[in-house]
């Protein structure tokens, strides 16, 4: 029997979608088996990060109602022989659709079979995350070292303490910019920290690298060198249990201009 | 010995009904009693009565038939019929409303904690949160939201603590808005309360004692 989370934020744009696919590559290729579920129903991404969106037959929406059983919509991703699949939002359908309980249902047979189930939670603390929330037995809360960001965790960290969840919420501070925190102009992590109040897994540095290996269905765990595929490695680690240190800057080797240049070729 | 006991007092005559006897026969001794008291005397020189039931409460049909009594002599009046005792679900009434809550944890954003009372906050008012009772309330964490006391209409409550970070405190209706300029005036702890012009002062806290008695003074 696996376990479901939901990576979840309140505010969009913070990094839902790519703290899933990253976790849960990396909880892949440490050989657990893993579900990624994308409920955010009529604006689905989590497919095109990880290149698997012509691979799309059915959809969770085919799935809830009845039109195929659930082993036919799940997507394998064929990198990670039989440990990754996706379970796609309906790109046609809106996010009404669902309900609350066909959500559980679906994830609740997701256990019986993976032994990690990734919910990708639309944005926002309406219907479609309610939906998202209601079927998880953990959280991740995603939030960038900015105000409106924070301020919107604190609300979904309110919404899912009243949910009583097995397991405490996790926090992941995600695009921290290093050049700011040296300059002293960004929040402070443990700010942050304090004052949300839930323990924190992981911190994940802001890099173009990011956006660039999504652009190519490609995650950023898989580039060894990357400080955020870093970061997300020891977010997947911390969560099968492994004691690693939470170092602010997990501080790459110094590279020579030219290594920086053409760093990522070696 | 009589059921029915006539006393005097500053305010007007007592009349005592023993706790132990029965309701009937003490209320066929009133009646006698009230006709041996209005007999001469004037219908312009109203007098006063108040009953004590001592240990015992009425129920409203008996406190119906003992006004009905006073009712039929236009020279006397009922006061009010007083007991010793009260009941239950009202004596918790008066705890519940003036108990102290002592609260610790977060109230994050978006959400609003409710309380009956004075309230003793050690934890922590997140922005966009708020905290609301009808009494006073006590701050000894730190605050970022809004700080209702005294809600809806309880003027001589008051909020004590350090406001410097809060977006707003209200007590009763009167709402003020915490601003950059307000740094100063929250240095350390400091009470608000509604001062006599209906607005919130903040003063010092050695001031406290003094100033509250002022203002449940005034509203009495």
């Amino acid at each position: 029997m696996g376990i479901s989370i939901v990576v979840t934020s309140g505010k969009g744009g913070v990094g839902k979608t790519t703290t899933t696919a990253n976790v849960s590559t990396e909880l892949a290729s440490m050989g657990k088996k893993v579900c990624m579920v994308d409920l955010d129903i009529g604006l689905r991404n989590l497919d095109a990060f990880l290149g698997l969106t012509k691979r799309i037959v059915y959809d969770i929406v085919d799935v809830a109602q009845q039109r195929v059983v659930l082993s036919q919509a799940l997507v394998r991703d064929p990198r990670f022989g039989d440990n990754l699949y996706l379970l796609a939002a309906s790109q046609f359908s809106d996010k009404y659709v669902l309900d609350s309980n066909s959500v559980n249902t679906i994830i609740e047979y997701l256990k019986q079979r993976f032994d990690f189930v990734m919910i990708d939670c639309p944005a926002g603390i309406e219907y479609g995350f309610k939906n998202a929330v209601n079927s998880a037995e953990a959280a991740l809360v995603v939030t960038n070292p900015e105000i409106a960001s924070v301020s919107d965790s604190d609300r979904v960290v309110g919404i899912l303490e009243s949910l009583e969840m097995p397991i405490t919420p996790h926090l992941v501070i995600n695009r921290i910019r290093k050049n700011m925190i040296n300059e002293g102009t960004s929040m402070k992590i443990e700010d942050i920290v304090n004052h949300l109040g839930i323990p924190l897994i992981g911190i994940i540095v802001d890099e173009d690298e990011v956006i660039s290996s999504s652009n190519s269905g490609q995650t950023i765990v898989s580039n060894p060198e990357s400080e955020a595929g870093r970061g997300y490695r020891n977010i997947a680690r911390r969560m099968l249990g492994e004691n690693v240190p939470l170092t602010l800057f997990e501080q790459p080797k110094k590279r020579g201009f030219m290594s920086r240049m053409f760093g990522r070729n070696n | 010995m009589s059921d029915v006991t006539l006393k005097g007092s500053k305010d007007g005559f007592v009349v005592v009904i023993d706790d132990k006897s029965s309701f009937d026969d003490a209320l066929a001794q009133l009646k006698n009693m009230i006709v041996e008291q209005t007999i001469g005397t004037q219908e312009d020189n109203t007098i006063q009565f108040t009953v004590k039931t001592g240990n015992r409460l009425f129920d409203n049909e008996q406190v119906q038939q003992i006004q009905t009594v006073f009712e039929k002599y236009p020279q006397i009046q009922l006061k009010r019929i007083e007991s010793d005792v009260i009941l239950k679900s009202e004596s918790d009434q008066i705890i519940e409303n003036n108990k102290i809550n002592l609260e610790t944890g977060i109230i994050r954003s978006g959400q609003k904690k409710e309380y009956k009372g004075d309230v003793i906050f050690l934890g922590t008012l997140h922005e966009g949160a708020q905290i609301t009772t009808d009494g006073t309330i006590y701050l000894l964490g730190p605050v970022q939201g809004i700080v209702q006391a005294g809600f809806p209409d309880n003027t001589n409550a008051a909020i004590v603590g350090n406001l410097n970070g809060a977006a707003q405190y209200r007590i009763a209706d009167v709402v003020e808005i915490v601003t950059e300029d307000d740094a100063d005036k929250f240095q350390n702890f400091k009470f608000a309360h509604i001062d006599d012009m209906h607005t919130i002062s903040v003063e010092d806290l050695k001031d406290y004692k003094e100033v509250i008695n002022e203002v449940r003074k005034r509203t009495e």
